[in-house]
């Protein structure tokens, strides 16, 4: 190869290697009729490119040199290799689609595009989001092959809309620029999923980006604010369990699965081992995290499609930040009974609103349905219980300091 | 002379004084321990495992327990059958034997059955004849070594199942991880197997190894208190029921050493109970433990209070001296309290009529060579003396006493000229009818909480924390309670914070009850003055009263009583919600609420006080602060220091050294040092708090009348919240705020928190210096654990900012002599920063240039022409302007009395320590160590050379250097120059220089992060050619260290004058507190934790360089003792009068140079290789063979003369 004779100049190097790159997969295009593609396109469904999709191990090599390409240690990533997988993941993204138009799909952090090819293969219109530029020239050329069916574009999805003030630098993006590039416009809450989103969860900040997609949510700020956009994500067991954990499981029912479980139809599509994806890793280990309460033996592709009637009730974008403190502090200790919880607020009617809501007196906090939670706030909000002004400064300060 | 038995002995931790919470502790709040204390909290679950865990093996060991035991028990009478004599000769006089055991039990049913059975036991055993014992003795010998022998077997064997063991279940996993869920439960069970095996494994070792451990310490310090509290309330049943709980236990007993029996034994003993005390006597021998002499002199104390009869005393003594020891030491090393001494000796005389005390012991001198001078000298030194005549003195004494009898102090705050308002004035009323109230309320919940644990008692196990609620009267409980809710600021405070004030103002208060009852206090009258407490010290020595009976209470301890305390104050302060707006309805609403922070992942537990509270608090503008009697100055010298538990305030518990919460190293490593090699740092720590002090009440009238205007942020006074900026408009309803607003409202809250806590910092320190604007005063002195030393009192001492040095004079008035004048000139100069460059005549000649506004300043500070404000450090400059002036104005200047101190300051004094291990000449130059005309920059010199090598770069074609042109200045070096001594590294380095850029508006955004990177490298360079020898020093440290601390050790080393020092960064663990307000982490110090390499390594460089800048200063600071100067200092700025200074600045750099000449470097190597890698063991792992190479290679020095420093100028200037 053309590589292996040059001399080994790091940037001459890093040249070379994004050529072989691109080369190794050009695609095999084959011709269509244009006025049937144009029909379907319409419908959000593409015809086959019939792209070729390399094997596991062929994107594992990709994955590794891009690897090298870099100059300081990337942080940890997954990707998806076997074709196998890429398959099946692809039939779980299109599953369940009702027969209007497709909404676009974005794929985050496609890597070596296993995935891609295969969701382009099965005529989706994909918007591939890459953060490391080691992958792009091979996505680029890739998007320049075909009609319009891709989009790649530079940046990081989990460095979506920087919380730290200034300009925001690449691959940091900011939503509303992504959506313009993509066309994606806003549509009103109560309409159809008007984007796709596909992404493995970066390990390391799992929770964080969990927490911080609920803040979104909750607000309707940064993707949500274009509509109910569904996530399909990878996620660890671990976290998947908490997130549909039932009332009073010890240690799985956390604020997190109630503040979800409102917000979202959490749908379990797959489970996948942690064996089959691929690190970029320079040992080529699979950095399965350790878990000691709960299985953790899967990753597990979900589906969170925010609640139609989220803000139908009482809650609304402007005082969910309030209904967040208050699950958060009722599950601080998940043992404690709720009305010791409204009384160390002062909130002292406790005990008659509790009967109201036909909760009994003696109930743990980690016993409450995620609907009860819901009604809970509403009959506070109702009966003007947090217009203590103390309340609103611990919001304001509780804010402050997750959303960092 | 009672006053001289007076012991601190408590070592209780220093940790907790200080009245109320410090407000800069709630500056930083947010940041820093905030994130420590979540760190804490979330750890709580991972223990929770380790405790599952912990329980199995502790199961384990129970069960194999039994064994062992029986051992013991079967053994254990033969080592003690010597007094069993004993035993049954004394009791014989009284009620015969056989009565003793029946009644025992009919008066505590509780006891147990096997004491009884054990008791026969020996009754037999004691039967036996000697010969026999003896042999059975030497076969236990060689049993035991079997024993021993059999138990490493067994651990290996063990080990090795459980290698095996592994393996299989690794394989299990591997062979799983594509099944379902399930195969949890698979390789799980493979696991515990392992973990039990594991435990099993290391039982052997643990069972012998336990009594080291920490945690066994700590829990025997537990068990010790809390028997020290019964003896406090004098409740020898109490007692004995708890001790019993222990000794019943063959697995608990083991906990209990022979001071737990000594204790129950002193109480029956204060009782006059002898057959009780015996009865412990042989308690203590059947479980194998040797009495002490304490044990002796509870049995003598008992029979000298019943007037026991000459035979029973003789047998006593006969056995005392059996054990080995003699009469005499129970009066050297026994601590008494109370009227215990005179009764022992009384039992003494009944036998020996003649007996007389034993002499002190003859005082030691340190014999360090640095000292050799100052303690061989015959004649008495002479002292700077205030004239006080000893009935003065005797006042000021009796005022300090009565001061720290009351434990807190309440002044009137500066703000208090104010003119009332009538809101303040209701507001007021409003309060005082709540806070009746509320005490009203406290007080019956705590009486409430003591009620049913008292009951609790009884029915199941035992409440640990009751006898602690018994130890003051309720209303002192109370009384604490209510000054925690009165400081809490309207931001809130963590609970483990609280918790901790709480419960060691309960200590605290404990301690000096203790104090009190223990009678020491009981003829101040015969308190002698100041001058004969050398005498009086080495008179006394550090006799045996001196010494300490330990009876601090362990961390854990004090965290849950405070806890208590807190849920009761959370429970009980109740305010009608309608306080503010009367057409609310009336409910009452608790004043305290408990909510969660969050900290991304990890939440801390707040207190916070209901807004209604914080603003009738803040009507009612309250002008009386109150504090800790700690926190004030001293209204008499402070007690000398004469060992590690004693001196500094008459009372108040005080550490000699500070250290973190929990940490127990510094106290061991400072008891297990011989006296006599503390001296000399005892020495400097009360000449530095022997200064005495008084007020400048001219720049305090000015400075509070600005602090009660509208402070001025430029002169550092912090303005009133009524100043801060208007508040955001807030939207009626909240909810419809957007972002930026909320931001906005969220930045307005955050300046008027911050302009609160200053303010409050400020009023503290003018209130109290307010207070004593017509004394004298002192800073009683202690030390961090590197030797740095501090004034005790934490808000008003001469360490703090501008405006409180200002306030400051020394007490002692000296003329200023010939060229004291010119001192206060320069020192003027250097107050101002400019001249900085400029020789001191220059400085001199500049300041007889600008005499006009430094007259004008004086006589006109507010109207005038107002020079003086637009200085570095103005009000010190104030203050010089005025002194001068005053001086100049006098008829002869030379004889002016002035109080006036005149700083001397070392010049990167952490530099200077280095060029001077490493004989750098070029750095020595650049710190001032070589004479010159002018004082050179180590900074600029820094900048130059960056600058060269920029340049070079730059001609090469590196991007970045050729971006730099221009930009390289002292200023942007500067910082990192001097914390490149203090081992900043190169992460911090960089951040520190993209500050410096970014504060340069021209310098182009995009490169920030290049150009910093470029340059940290190049400063660190610069230093690396300058400081040659300084580097591999810092590196030759550095690499030490870590060696060290992956061997599992820590570093530990002593200083030139013999204060040994240890590196307390271990890896943090954390206990949880169960509380029923919620769970709380408490990092446990643990001596048996791993080091934290990292931070062991790091901190290793600039600590030892502190210890060595501490003992330049201390030697100083003894030698101008000497010369019978006034000499304070603030680490590294010496201060003296003006008349001393040049007496101060050759003593300065005479021990500067013989502290260096001696090998320091290399006597730390020898240290080292001696504790670290002592010869004699065979075989060496490789890592010790490494750890030896490096501690041998000490760093080769350069070739500067130290003697140059004596006529550098500018050394210290």
């Amino acid at each position: 190869m053309l590589a292996g004779r040059a001399p080994p100049g790091a940037a001459a190097c890093r040249r070379l290697l994004a050529a072989a790159l691109a080369a190794g997969l050009r695609p095999l295009l084959c011709g269509l009729r244009p006025c049937w593609a144009t029909a379907r396109r319409a419908a959000g469904q593409w015809p086959s490119p019939g792209l070729r999709v390399p094997e596991a191990a062929e994107a594992e090599r990709l994955v590794q040199q891009a690897q090298q390409l870099q100059r300081i240690r990337a942080p940890l990533r997954r990707f998806i290799a076997c074709p196998q997988l890429a398959r099946t993941v692809q039939r779980c993204l299109q599953g369940g689609a009702g027969p209007g138009p497709r909404p676009v799909l974005l794929e985050c952090a496609p890597g070596p595009g296993i995935l891609t090819r295969t969701l382009l293969n099965a005529g989706v219109r994909v918007v591939a989001l890459e953060s490391n530029s080691a992958f792009l020239p091979n996505l680029q050329s890739l998007e320049n092959s075909l009609d319009g069916q891709l989009k790649v574009i530079y940046g990081d999805f989990f460095r979506l809309d920087p919380l730290v003030t200034g300009t925001v630098k690449p691959p940091a993006v900011c939503s509303d620029k992504l959506f313009e590039t993509m066309g994606v416009a806003a549509v009103p809450w109560r309409a159809d999923v008007p984007l796709k989103i596909f992404g493995i969860l970066p390990q390391r900040k799992e929770r964080n980006t969990l927490w911080r997609l609920l803040f979104a949510l909750y607000e309707c700020s940064s993707i949500y604010r274009y509509g109910r956009v569904e996530l399909n994500i990878f996620i660890s067991e671990k976290e998947y369990k908490v997130l549909t954990a039932k009332p009073g499981e010890v240690r799985a029912y956390q604020a997190l699965t109630i503040l979800w479980q409102v917000g979202c139809e959490i749908q379990l599509l797959h489970m996948e081992p942690w064996s089959s994806f691929v690190t970029n890793l320079k040992n080529g280990g699979r950095a399965v995290p350790k878990s000691t309460w709960l299985p953790n033996d899967h990753l597990c592709l979900v589906r969170l499609t925010p609640q139609q009637n989220l803000f139908t009730g009482g809650l609304k974008p402007t005082n969910s930040s309030t209904f967040i403190f208050m699950v958060k502090q009722c599950l601080a200790r998940p043992k404690s009974r709720l009305t010791d919880r409204l009384n160390s607020w002062s909130l002292d009617n406790g005990g008659k609103l509790l009967r109201e809501l036909e909760i009994p007196d003696s109930a743990e906090t980690r016993s409450l349905y995620p609907e009860d939670y819901r009604r809970l706030f509403e009959a506070l909000q109702n009966s003007n219980m947090f217009t203590e002004t103390w309340f609103h400064d611990e919001v304001l300060d509780s804010i402050r300091n997750i959303n960092l | 002379m009672s006053l001289l038995r007076l012991r601190a002995a408590l070592l209780g931790p220093a940790r907790l004084r200080g009245a109320g919470i410090p407000w800069s502790v709630l500056r930083t709040y947010s940041s820093a321990s905030a994130k420590e204390k979540a760190r804490r909290n979330a750890i709580c679950e991972r223990t929770e495992l380790l405790e599952v865990l912990k329980a199995r093996v502790k199961q384990l060991q129970a069960s194999n327990v039994p064994e062992m035991m029986v051992n013991k028990v079967d053994l254990a009478p033969l080592g003690n059958d010597k007094y069993q004599d004993l035993l049954e000769k004394v009791v014989a006089p009284g009620p015969a034997e056989e009565q003793l055991t029946p009644r025992g039990r009919g008066e505590s049913p509780a006891r147990p059955r096997n004491w009884v059975e054990k008791s026969k036991e020996e009754m037999y055993i004691r039967q036996l004849k000697v010969e026999r014992k003896l042999s059975i003795a030497a076969s236990r010998l060689a049993l035991e070594g079997q024993a021993k022998a059999k138990r490493k077997d067994k651990a290996k064997a063990k080990a090795k199942a459980k290698k095996r063991l592994k393996k299989p279940e690794a394989k299990v996993a591997a062979a799983q991880s594509h099944a379902g869920s399930h195969n949890v439960y698979a390789h799980s069970k493979p696991k515990v197997v392992a973990v039990k095996e594991a435990a099993k494994a290391q039982r052997p070792q643990g069972v012998l190894k336990n009594k080291d451990s920490s945690q066994h310490k700590v829990l025997q310090q537990t068990i010790q208190s809390n028997l020290e509290c019964f003896l406090f309330l004098q409740q020898p049943e109490e007692a004995e029921r708890f001790l019993l709980l222990y000794h019943r236990s063959p697995v608990k007993r083991r906990l209990l050493n022979a001071n737990a029996y000594n204790i129950v034994m002193r109480i029956w003993a204060r009782k006059g109970c002898l057959q009780r005390v015996n009865r412990l006597f042989s308690m203590m021998e059947s479980v194998g433990l040797q009495p002490s002499l304490d044990s002796y002199a509870a049995v003598l104390e008992c029979m000298g209070r019943n007037q026991s009869c000459t035979k029973a005393i003789q047998r006593c003594m006969q056995q005392l001296k059996n054990d080995g020891f003699h009469v005499d030491e129970l009066f050297q090393k026994c601590l008494f309290e109370e009227d215990e001494k005179e009764k022992v000796l009384r039992a003494i005389r009944i036998v020996q009529p003649n007996y007389q005390l034993p002499p002190p012991p003859s005082p030691q001198t340190c014999k360090s060579y640095l000292l050799q001078d100052f303690y061989s000298k015959e004649k008495m030194v002479s002292y700077p003396k205030l004239d006080f005549s000893v009935q003065e003195l005797q006042e000021r004494f009796q005022q300090q006493l009565e001061m720290e009898l009351n434990n807190t102090i309440t002044i009137e705050s500066v703000e208090s000229t104010k003119p009332l308002t009538p809101q303040a004035i209701k507001a007021r009323k409003l309060l005082t009818t709540l806070r009746s109230r509320w005490h009203d309320s406290i007080l019956q919940a705590l009486q409430k909480s003591k009620h049913s644990m008292s009951k609790l008692k009884t029915v199941s196990g035992y409440n640990i924390l009751y006898p602690y609620l018994c130890l003051l009267p309720d209303e002192e409980y109370v009384g604490i309670m209510l000054q925690i809710l009165n400081t809490l600021s309207p931001q809130g405070e963590s609970l483990a914070v609280l918790a901790r004030e709480l419960g060691s103002k309960v200590y605290n208060r404990y301690i000096t009850q203790r104090k009190l009852r223990s009678r020491q206090l009981e003829k101040p009258d015969e308190y002698l003055p100041r001058e004969y407490w050398e005498k009086l010290v080495a008179e006394a020595g550090f006799g045996p009263s001196l010494n300490l009976k330990d009876c601090s209470w362990p961390y854990m301890l004090i965290m849950r009583l405070g806890m208590h305390m807190l849920e009761l104050l959370v429970h009980a302060v109740k305010v009608p919600r309608n306080a503010l707006n009367p057409h609310l309805e009336h409910k009452l609403i608790p004043v305290l609420y408990h909510v969660y922070s969050f900290r991304s992942s990890w939440q801390i537990g707040l207190i916070k006080p209901h807004p209604i509270f914080s603003q009738i608090v803040s009507d009612a503008a309250e002008t009386l602060l109150t504090f800790n009697s700690s926190a004030m100055p001293m209204l008499c010298p402070p007690v000398p220091w004469t060992s590690p538990h004693f001196g500094a305030f008459v009372l108040n518990d005080t550490k000699l050294m500070r250290f973190v919460d929990g940490a127990i190293q510094h106290q061991l490593l400072l008891d297990q040092c011989p006296p006599v090699n503390l001296h000399p740092v005892l020495d400097a720590l009360n000449q530095l708090g022997n200064c005495a002090w008084k007020i400048n009440q001219p720049v305090l009238d000015i400075i509070i009348s600005i602090f009660n205007d509208k402070g001025n942020e430029k002169l550092d006074i912090p303005p009133p919240i009524s100043e801060a900026p208007r508040p955001p408009a807030i939207p009626s309803n909240y909810s419809t705020m957007n972002k930026s607003q909320k931001h906005e409202l969220l930045l307005y809250k955050k300046k008027t928190a911050e302009m609160h806590s200053l303010r409050m910092d400020a009023l503290y320190k003018l209130s109290i210096a307010n207070y004593v604007r017509d004394k004298v005063f002192w800073f009683p002195h202690n030390m961090d654990f590197r030797g740095r030393t501090y004034p005790c009192p934490p808000y008003f001492n001469h360490l703090g900012n501008d405006v409180t040095r200002a306030i400051l004079l020394f007490a002692e008035g000296k003329p200023l002599g010939p060229k004291g004048l010119d001192w206060l000139k320069i020192h003027l100069i250097n107050l101002t920063g400019l001249k900085k460059r400029n020789a001191l005549q220059e400085r001199l000649e500049y300041a007889n240039e600008i005499m006009e506004e430094i007259l004008d300043s004086a006589d006109h500070p507010l109207t005038g022409r107002k020079w003086w404000m637009n200085t570095d450090e103005p009000w010190q400059a104030l203050a010089c302007c005025m002194e001068i002036a005053k001086a100049s104005r006098s008829p002869d200047p030379a004889a002016y009395i002035s109080h006036f101190p005149v700083h001397q300051d070392g010049s990167c004094n952490g530099l200077q320590h280095y060029a001077a291990l490493g004989r750098d000449l070029i750095g020595a130059i650049s710190v001032n160590l070589m004479p010159c005309d002018v004082p050179q920059d180590v900074y600029s010199a820094v900048a130059q050379q960056v600058e060269e090598f920029r340049k070079k770069d730059a001609e090469q074609g590196v991007k970045i250097a050729q971006v730099l042109q221009g930009f390289i200045s002292r200023k942007v070096v500067k910082q990192t120059v001097m914390t490149v001594v203090y081992g900043v590294t190169r992460y911090g380095g960089r951040l520190q220089m993209e500050k410096r850029l970014k504060e340069i508006d021209e310098f182009p955004e995009e490169y920030l992060w290049e150009a910093s990177h470029y340059l940290v490298k190049q400063v660190f360079n610069g230093i690396k050619e300058m400081f040659s020898a300084t580097r591999d020093i810092q590196n030759w440290l550095t690499e030490s260290a870590k060696l060290i601390a992956q061997s599992g050790q820590t570093v530990e080393w002593v200083t030139p004058l013999g204060l040994p020092i240890v590196q307390p960064y271990y890896r943090s663990k954390s206990t949880v507190l169960n509380c029923s307000m919620q769970h709380l982490s408490v990092k446990s110090s643990n001596s048996n934790q791993k080091p934290d390499t990292v931070k062991q390594k790091n901190a290793f460089p600039p600590n030892f360089i502190h210890s060595l800048d501490s003992t330049h200063m201390m030697l100083t600071a003894l030698h101008c003792l000497r010369q019978g100067m006034t000499f304070v200092s603030v680490h590294d700025c010496y201060w003296t009068h003006a008349l001393t200074v040049d007496i101060m600045n050759q003593i300065c750099r005479q021990q500067f140079v013989a502290l260096h000449s001696e090998k320091i470097l290399q006597d730390l190597s020898n240290f080292m290789l001696e504790k670290y890698c002592r010869s004699g063991r065979e075989t060496r792992a490789p890592w010790q063979k490494k750890l030896m190479e490096q501690l041998s290679n000490v760093p080769k020095t350069g070739k500067f003369n130290l003697k140059k420093v004596m006529d550098s100028t500018y050394f210290f200037s």
